[in-house]
């Protein structure tokens, strides 16, 4: 079973001779590193469709320089994908940004990857979650996702230090993660 | 070569990552164990729809929170429909909620000198509580909270007057009341 292996069997795998086994091994590579590289997007990139593109664009680099035989350490796999997704948002930066041609091939990867309908299912279970946090907390979480400010921001705004603020973040999440995770489990 | 591989971060310290706090150096350590960790990859894409799902709840008016400008301006930005009240201490106003409203703001001015939280208090007519929030924190000096309701809570209201009564939540003035504000609540009203 491909989805047991060490990321590094899976990369040597890639470049397997035997293309069923090739394959098996490309759709496990971009369902274990796609979300990854679209996280890393939407960190640095403008929205979320931009993320998907970088996935996406990243995942076919990665697959064809493995298949190639031009990854020196697969082993050292998920490095090579930060370090490719470092060097793709750099590129875009500087204005260099070139759409790469889709593949079909990337619609059979993507079914490997996490339905958007658990997303929102999850967008369900957070309001009551919000809900339930102490008002400190949940004023907080709002200044922080929503309206985007420091925590010294938020300090000032509501009369707290910012070691604070971040103290009750945590707090607050950890509280969100474990309110979510019963009513997933219920 | 493999690195020493540097222990999995907290939910909370991964959660950073999506925030205006983290460093450059502090976010680019994440990376790079994320990369090697599927386990906090996922944690980090948890905390990735927490902070999204938060966003899409503000964003779609369901914030029930005593909050600041900086949230009101991004809800404006956002185009959320907001209807504002304001009073002061012992004022009452004739209020309702429209069709289209999405957000209720009241701005409760009041003196709040010295005091760093306040408990509040939403009584009916009869005596009934309706809603009642601890510990709203201020910054010293503040002359207002600014208190945002969801329009589709307040269409769920009664339409009889209620009390607001803000109270300091500090332990030494725990029954000092600091300020009554009073709603005559006239319901859910269509335009045109």
């Amino acid at each position: 079973m491909m989805s047991t292996c060490e990321d590094g069997v899976v990369a040597r795998a890639v470049a397997a001779h035997d293309a069923d086994e090739a394959t098996a091994a490309e759709t496990e590579l971009y369902r274990r590193f796609a979300p990854r590289v679209r996280l890393f997007g939407l960190k640095h990139l403008a929205d979320r469709s931009s993320a998907d593109d970088l996935a996406q664009q990243v995942m076919l680099v990665v697959i064809t320089r493995l298949r190639a035989g031009e990854v020196r350490e697969p082993d050292q796999i998920g490095s090579f994908v930060l370090g490719t997704s470092r060097m793709m948002v750099a590129g875009q930066r500087r204005g260099e940004r070139r759409r790469t041609a889709i593949t079909a091939r990337v619609e059979v990867y993507e079914e490997a990857v996490q339905p958007a309908s658990d997303l929102a299912l999850d967008g369900m279970r957070i309001a009551p979650c919000l809900e339930g946090l102490r008002e400190r907390e949940r004023t907080i979480l709002l200044l922080t996702y929503y309206a985007d400010k420091s925590a010294p921001e938020i300090a000032a705004a509501i009369g707290m230090t910012a070691v604070a603020v971040r103290v009750g973040r945590h707090r607050a999440l950890a509280s969100m993660r474990e309110c979510i995770e019963t009513r997933r489990a219920s | 070569m493999t690195g020493t591989r540097m222990p999995c971060p907290s939910f909370g310290e991964l959660a950073d990552y999506w925030t205006s706090d983290i460093t450059t150096a502090d976010a680019e350590q994440i990376e790079a164990h994320v990369f090697d960790c599927e386990r906090c990859a996922r944690m980090l894409a948890e905390a990735d729809r927490l902070r999204a799902g938060i966003s899409d709840l503000a964003r779609s008016g369901n914030i029930q929170a005593f909050v600041t400008d900086d949230v009101l301006n991004r809800l404006a930005r956002d185009g959320v429909r907001v209807r504002y009240y304001a009073l002061n201490p012992g004022e009452s106003v004739r209020c309702a909620v429209w069709s289209d409203d999405d957000v209720l703001v009241t701005r409760l001015r009041g003196n709040f000198a010295g005091v760093e939280s306040v408990d509040a208090e939403m009584r009916l007519e009869s005596g009934e509580e309706w809603a009642h929030t601890k510990d709203i924190p201020l910054p010293d000096g503040a002359t207002e909270l600014v208190m945002a309701l969801p329009a589709a809570l307040v269409r769920t209201a009664p339409t009889i007057p209620m009390r607001l009564t803000l109270r300091a939540s500090d332990t030494s003035r725990r029954e000092r009341i600091l300020a009554e504000y009073v709603f005559n609540h006239e319901g859910a009203l269509e335009r045109g």
